[in-house]
C-alpha cells in the first residue's frame, strides 16, 4: 500500500514539474548579462539568442540582454557568481579565457568556473593564421622556413590575435616578429593592405571575408575546427616537446566553448536542465539559424555537461604546465 | 559615375527607405539630445530591426539616425553645458558661454549652420573621393597616425592662454591627460599600469564620465551660484531673434568653416584615431583665427567662431569617416564599426565591390547623409524658439534635471557605480581648473590621444626601426606639428611687435 | 582663490606624477616608456607652477575656457558653492544606498521643494514627468541595469 502511495507520488511530481517549472518562468523576465559593451561577438550572440529564447523556454518570459562591460568581463562574471541570485532568472556570458585567468590566478578574480551552473556554449570558434596572399610561402613548411621576419600585427596579449603567433613563434620556432598595439583587428586587416604587416591571427569567422577576397591566405590553424579549414595543418603537431603541446593545447581550449553561458551557482538542478534544452532548441530554431546566417552567425550548441569536461581539461593541468604557460600568455581580451 | 549619384538619389528618394530614414532621424534626435544615451549604443541596438529590411532601407535607416545625433548633441551641449555625445564637448566652451550671455539663438543657429554645411562638405568628400580613396587611406601607415596624434596634441600650444605661464599650465593640463590615457592594460607587456588594483581601471578611463564630469558639473555649480536662469537676465525675445545672426555668422566666417569642415573630414577618414579628436583639433585651429591677443582672449567667453568650427568638423567627420568603412570595411570609429556589422547582415562585402558594383548604394548613403542633415536642421529651427527659450527657465528647476541626467549618462558608460566616483573627481578636477584659469581643452586631447600615439609609436618603431622618420608625409606631419606649436608663440610676438611700435 | 587653486592643481598633479614615476620603474621598459617621457616633464612643470605661484609672480592671461560668474561677492559665493556641492554629493549618496529608481524621484523633489522652493503641485508634478520619462526610456525601453541600492539591499527589499 505504501509503495504504490509512494509510486503515484512520485509519478505525479514526475508529471507537475514541467508545469511547475513554466509556472516559475511565466510572466517573468530572464536577463542576460554580457560582459562586454553593445556591437561585439558576445553581445551580437547573446542578442540572437535573446530574440528566439522565449519560444523555447516554457513558460514563455520574455528574454532582454543587459550590458556589464568591464575587466574584459572579469566584472560581469564576480557579479554573475557573487551577487546574481540563483532563481533562473538571470545568465551570464563572458569572455571564453576567464577559465585561464582563473588557473592563472589572475587578480581580481571572484569566481570558480567549475561552480557555475552551466547552461553550455552557444558556439564553437576556430582560430587560424592567415597571411598576405601576394607573399611566396602558400604553406606552413614553407612559412617555417622562412628567411625574412614575417610581421603579423595584434591587438595586445590575451587576444587569440597576439596569443596564437606569439606560441608559433616561441615554442615552434617559427620566424615571426608581432607587432602590437593595433586598435582592433579591423585596423590589422588595413595594415596588411598597406604591406605594413604580413598577415595575422584571428578567428575564422572574422577573417573570412578578407580570405574570400583573396586579400590573405589561412596557413595554420589550432586544434578546434570547421568546415572550410580542415585541410590546414594543426599547431599543436609541430610543436617540439609534450610540454610545449601541452601549452598550446591549452591556450585552444577554450575555444570549445566559445559563448560560454551559465548561471550562478546554486540553480536548482530542472531551471539549468529547462535553460540547456531550451538553448538546445533555440538554436536549431530555423528562424534562428536563418537570422544568424544574415549575420554570419553560425551557433552550434555544446551542452553543459561537454563544457565542464572541457572545464576539466583545463584545470587538470599540472602546475609546471601553468607556470610555463603564464610565462608566454598574459590574460587580456 | 555621374549616373550612379543620380541613381543613388531616386534610391533615397523612394517612399519606403525614405519613410525609414525619417524614422531614423526621429531616433537620432533624442539619442544626441540625451547624454548618456550614445549614437554607438543605439546603433547596436538598432541593428536588429534591419534584418528584414532592404539594402537601400536599412542603411536610410541606420545612416539617417547616426547623421543627426551629432547635431542634436551640440544643442545640449550650448544650451546646458553638459556634452550631449562625447564628440560634441569642445562646443560647450563658447557655445554655452554664449547661452549664458543671452545669445543661446545665436549659438544654436550657428552650430546648426556649421553642422549642416560640415555634412555637406563631408558627403561631397565622401562622393569625390570615390575614385582616389584607396591609395589616398594606404598612404597613411602607422608612422603617419602618430604623427596624426603628434599634431593634434600640438594644438594644445593653440587651446594654452599666451605668454609662457600660459604654455605650461596648458601642457600641464595636456601632460596630464596624457597620463591618464595610460590607465589601463598595456598592449605591449600586458602590465596593468596604474590601475590601482580596481578592476573597473583595467581597461582604462572611460572618455564619457570624465568629459561629462569636467564639462557639466562645473556648470552646474556655477548656474546654482549665479540664482537665475541660464541666460541671466537677458528678455526673452532677445534670445530668439539671435538665431538668424547666427546663421548669418557662418557666412560671415565662410573658409573657416569650410577649413574645419575639411579637418573634421580628414580626421574621419583617417581610421585609428577616434571620432573625438576632431572637434578638438578644429577648435584649436578657430582659436588661431583669432587676429589679436584681445580676440584670443574672447574665446571661451563665447567667440561664434569657437561653436562654428567644432560644429562643422563633427558633422563631416561621419561623412569622412564612412569611407574607410565603405572602401576597406575598416571602421573609422564605434559607430562605423557597428554599421559594417550592418553591411554583413544584408550580405554587403565593403570593400572594392562597394566603389564599383554597388557604387550606386554607395552614394545613396552619400545623399542620406544630406537629406537627413537638411531635415533634422529644418526640424530644429522650427524648435529653436522652444530650445532656446529653455535658457529661460529658472535655473533651479533645470539643475535637478539636468544633474539627473549627468549622473544617469556617466553611469551607462558601464553600469558601474565607479562610473560616477569618475565623474565627480573629474568634476572637482574641472572645477579647480576653471578657478585657476587653465584650459581643459589640453586634458581631453591628451587623454584621447595619449593610447593612440604611444601604440602607433611602438608599432612603427617595431616594423620600420628608424626608417619611419624619413617618410614623406610624415616630415610634412612634423612641419605642421611644429607650425601649429609655433603659430601661437608667433602671434604673441607680433602682438607685441606691433603694440610696442602702435 | 585664483592662485590657491593653480597651486592645489600643481601640487596634486606633481604629487601624481611622482607617484607615476615611481610605480612605472617595476614594469618592463616597453610599459614604462611612455609614462616615463611623460611623468617627468610633467613632475618639473608641475614644480615650475608652484614656484611661480608661491613666489608671488602674476597669474597671466587666462586661458580659453570658461570663466566662473562674478556677479556677487565672495562669500554669497562660496556659501552657493558649498551648498551646489553638497546638493551633488548628497544625491550620489542617495543613488549609493536606495538605487537610481528610488533616489531619482527622491531627489529632485527635494531640490526642488527645498533649494527651489517651489510649491507642492509644481514639485510633485515636475518629479513625477521626470522620473516616469527616466524609467520610460532607460529601464523600459533601453533595459539599463540600475542596481537597487544597498541599503534597500541590506534592508532585503531589494
Amino acid at each position: 500500500m505504501k509503495r504504490r502511495q509512494l509510486l503515484v507520488a512520485a509519478i505525479g511530481l514526475a508529471a507537475a514539474s514541467p508545469l511547475a517549472l513554466a509556472q516559475s518562468f511565466a510572466g517573468k523576465t530572464v536577463t542576460i548579462i554580457v560582459g562586454y559593451k553593445p556591437g561585439g561577438g558576445y553581445d551580437a550572440t547573446a542578442r540572437l539568442l535573446a530574440r528566439h529564447l522565449p519560444k523555447h523556454i516554457p513558460g514563455g518570459p520574455t528574454v532582454i540582454v543587459q550590458n556589464m562591460p568591464g575587466a574584459n568581463s572579469v566584472i560581469a562574471a564576480n557579479h554573475m557568481y557573487n551577487v546574481a541570485k540563483a532563481d533562473g532568472l538571470t545568465i551570464g556570458t563572458f569572455n571564453r579565457n576567464l577559465p585561464i585567468a582563473q588557473l592563472t590566478r589572475v587578480e581580481g578574480v571572484k569566481f570558480d568556473m567549475n561552480k557555475f551552473a552551466w547552461i553550455g556554449s552557444a558556439a564553437n570558434e576556430s582560430t587560424i593564421l592567415a597571411i598576405r596572399s601576394d607573399l611566396p610561402y602558400m604553406t606552413f613548411e614553407e612559412l617555417r622556413h622562412a628567411k625574412e621576419p614575417v610581421v603579423i600585427g595584434s591587438t595586445g596579449p590575451g587576444a587569440n590575435t597576439h596569443d596564437f603567433p606569439l606560441l608559433l613563434k616561441d615554442l615552434v620556432g617559427l620566424n615571426f616578429k608581432i607587432v602590437s598595439g593595433y586598435s582592433s583587428s579591423a585596423d590589422i586587416m588595413l595594415a596588411v593592405e598597406r604591406k605594413e604587416v604580413d598577415g595575422r591571427a584571428g578567428s575564422y569567422t572574422s577573417l573570412r571575408p578578407f580570405i574570400d577576397r583573396k586579400l590573405v591566405r589561412p596557413i595554420v590553424r589550432a586544434r578546434s575546427t570547421e568546415p572550410g579549414i580542415d585541410q590546414l595543418p594543426v599547431d599543436e603537431n609541430f610543436a617540439p616537446t609534450p610540454r610545449a603541446k601541452a601549452i598550446m593545447a591549452l591556450r585552444s581550449t577554450p575555444e570549445l566553448i566559445a559563448r560560454p553561458y551559465v548561471m550562478p551557482p546554486g540553480t536548482p538542478a530542472e531551471i539549468v536542465k529547462a535553460m540547456r534544452d531550451a538553448f538546445a532548441r533555440a538554436i536549431q530554431d530555423p528562424q534562428l539559424i536563418a537570422e544568424g546566417k544574415k549575420s554570419k552567425m553560425e551557433l552550434e550548441f555544446t551542452s553543459g555537461e561537454q563544457a565542464q569536461k572541457v572545464l576539466h581539461d583545463v584545470f587538470s593541468q599540472p602546475k609546471d604546465i601553468v607556470e610555463e604557460f603564464s610565462k608566454y600568455i598574459k590574460f587580456g581580451e | 559615375m555621374l549616373d550612379a549619384l543620380w541613381e543613388g538619389l531616386l534610391l533615397i528618394l523612394q517612399w519606403k527607405p525614405f519613410a525609414f530614414m525619417l524614422v531614423g532621424v526621429l531616433v537620432g534626435f533624442w539619442v544626441g539630445l540625451l547624454p548618456g544615451i550614445g549614437g554607438a549604443t543605439t546603433l547596436a541596438l538598432m541593428l536588429p530591426f534591419i534584418y528584414t529590411m532592404q539594402p537601400v532601407e536599412a542603411f536610410a535607416f541606420l545612416l539617417g539616425m547616426h547623421s543627426v545625433v551629432a547635431t542634436t548633441g551640440d544643442i545640449t551641449s550650448i544650451l546646458f553645458g553638459v556634452p550631449g555625445e562625447a564628440t560634441t564637448a569642445a562646443i560647450i566652451l563658447d557655445g554655452h558661454a554664449m547661452a549664458k550671455r543671452g545669445e543661446a539663438g545665436r549659438a544654436l543657429g550657428a552650430a546648426l549652420t556649421a553642422s549642416l554645411i560640415g555634412a555637406l562638405i563631408g558627403a561631397a568628400a565622401l562622393a569625390l573621393a570615390v575614385p582616389i580613396v584607396r591609395p589616398l587611406v594606404l598612404t597613411f601607415g602607422s608612422p603617419e597616425l602618430f604623427m596624426l596624434a603628434i599634431v593634434g596634441l600640438a594644438f594644445i600650444a593653440s587651446l594654452s592662454a599666451q605668454g609662457a605661464r600660459g604654455m605650461v599650465r596648458g601642457f600641464l593640463a595636456g601632460g596630464l591627460g596624457l597620463l591618464l590615457a595610460m590607465v589601463g592594460q598595456d598592449p605591449q607587456a600586458g602590465v596593468g599600469r596604474f590601475t590601482l588594483d580596481t578592476l573597473y581601471l583595467w581597461q582604462g578611463l572611460d572618455l564619457v564620465p570624465v568629459l561629462v564630469g569636467l564639462f557639466a558639473i562645473p556648470e552646474i555649480i556655477d548656474l546654482a551660484v549665479r540664482g537665475t536662469s541660464i541666460a541671466g537676465d537677458v528678455p526673452t525675445g532677445h534670445i530668439r531673434r539671435g538665431a538668424l545672426e547666427g546663421v548669418k555668422d557662418v557666412f560671415r566666417h565662410p573658409f573657416l568653416t569650410v577649413r574645419c569642415a575639411l579637418i573634421g573630414t580628414f580626421i574621419g577618414i583617417t581610421p585609428g584615431l577616434g571620432g573625438a579628436v576632431a572637434q578638438w583639433m578644429a577648435y584649436g585651429h578657430a582659436t588661431q583665427s583669432a587676429r589679436n591677443a584681445e580676440e584670443r582672449k574672447g574665446f571661451g567667453a563665447g567667440d561664434v567662431r569657437g561653436v562654428i568650427g567644432p560644429g562643422a568638423a563633427c558633422n563631416s567627420k561621419e561623412g569622412g569617416a564612412l569611407i574607410p568603412t565603405i572602401a576597406f570595411g575598416v571602421p573609422g570609429s564605434t559607430s562605423m564599426a557597428i554599421l559594417l556589422g550592418g553591411f554583413f547582415l544584408l550580405g554587403l562585402v565593403p570593400g572594392p565591390d562597394m566603389l564599383t558594383k554597388h557604387l550606386s548604394l554607395t552614394f545613396s548613403l552619400v545623399w542620406t547623409i544630406v537629406l537627413a542633415n537638411l531635415i533634422t536642421v529644418a526640424v530644429c529651427v522650427l524648435l529653436l524658439n522652444h530650445l532656446a527659450g529653455l535658457t529661460n527657465v529658472a535655473g533651479h528647476r533645470l539643475i535637478p534635471a539636468i544633474l539627473v541626467l549627468v549622473f544617469i549618462g556617466s553611469f551607462t558608460s558601464n553600469s558601474n557605480y565607479a562610473d560616477l566616483v569618475v565623474t565627480l573627481v573629474f568634476g572637482a578636477v574641472g572645477y579647480l581648473m576653471v578657478l585657476a584659469g587653465w584650459p581643459r581643452a589640453p586634458l581631453v586631447l591628451g587623454l584621447v590621444l595619449g593610447k593612440i600615439a604611444e601604440n602607433y609609436l611602438y608599432i612603427s618603431v617595431a616594423r620600420y626601426g628608424a626608417g619611419w622618420l624619413t617618410r614623406p608625409v610624415v616630415l610634412v606631419l612634423l612641419a605642421i606639428a611644429v607650425a601649429v606649436v609655433c603659430y601661437p608663440v608667433i602671434q604673441a610676438w607680433r602682438g607685441r611687435h606691433r603694440a610696442k611700435h602702435a | 582663490m585664483h592662485n590657491r587653486a593653480s597651486l592645489l592643481l600643481a601640487v596634486a598633479i606633481a604629487a601624481l606624477s611622482a607617484w607615476a614615476i615611481f610605480s612605472a620603474l617595476a614594469w618592463p621598459w616597453k610599459a614604462k616608456l611612455f609614462p616615463l617621457v611623460i611623468s617627468i616633464p610633467l613632475l618639473c612643470l608641475a614644480l615650475a607652477e608652484v614656484l611661480w605661484v608661491l613666489l608671488g609672480a602674476t597669474s597671466g592671461a587666462r586661458a580659453a575656457d570658461f570663466r566662473l560668474s562674478e556677479e556677487h561677492p565672495p562669500e554669497v559665493v562660496r556659501r552657493r558653492t558649498l551648498i551646489a556641492v553638497a546638493w551633488i554629493a548628497g544625491f550620489f549618496v542617495l543613488v549609493l544606498l536606495l538605487g537610481f529608481l528610488v533616489a531619482v524621484p527622491l531627489f529632485v523633489l527635494a531640490y526642488l521643494k527645498l533649494q527651489g522652493k517651489e510649491g507642492w503641485l509644481f514639485a510633485i508634478a515636475f518629479t513625477a514627468l521626470l522620473w516616469a520619462a527616466f524609467y520610460g526610456l532607460f529601464d523600459e525601453l533601453l533595459h539599463l541595469p540600475f542596481p537597487s541600492g544597498w541599503l534597500l539591499e541590506w534592508l532585503g527589499l531589494a
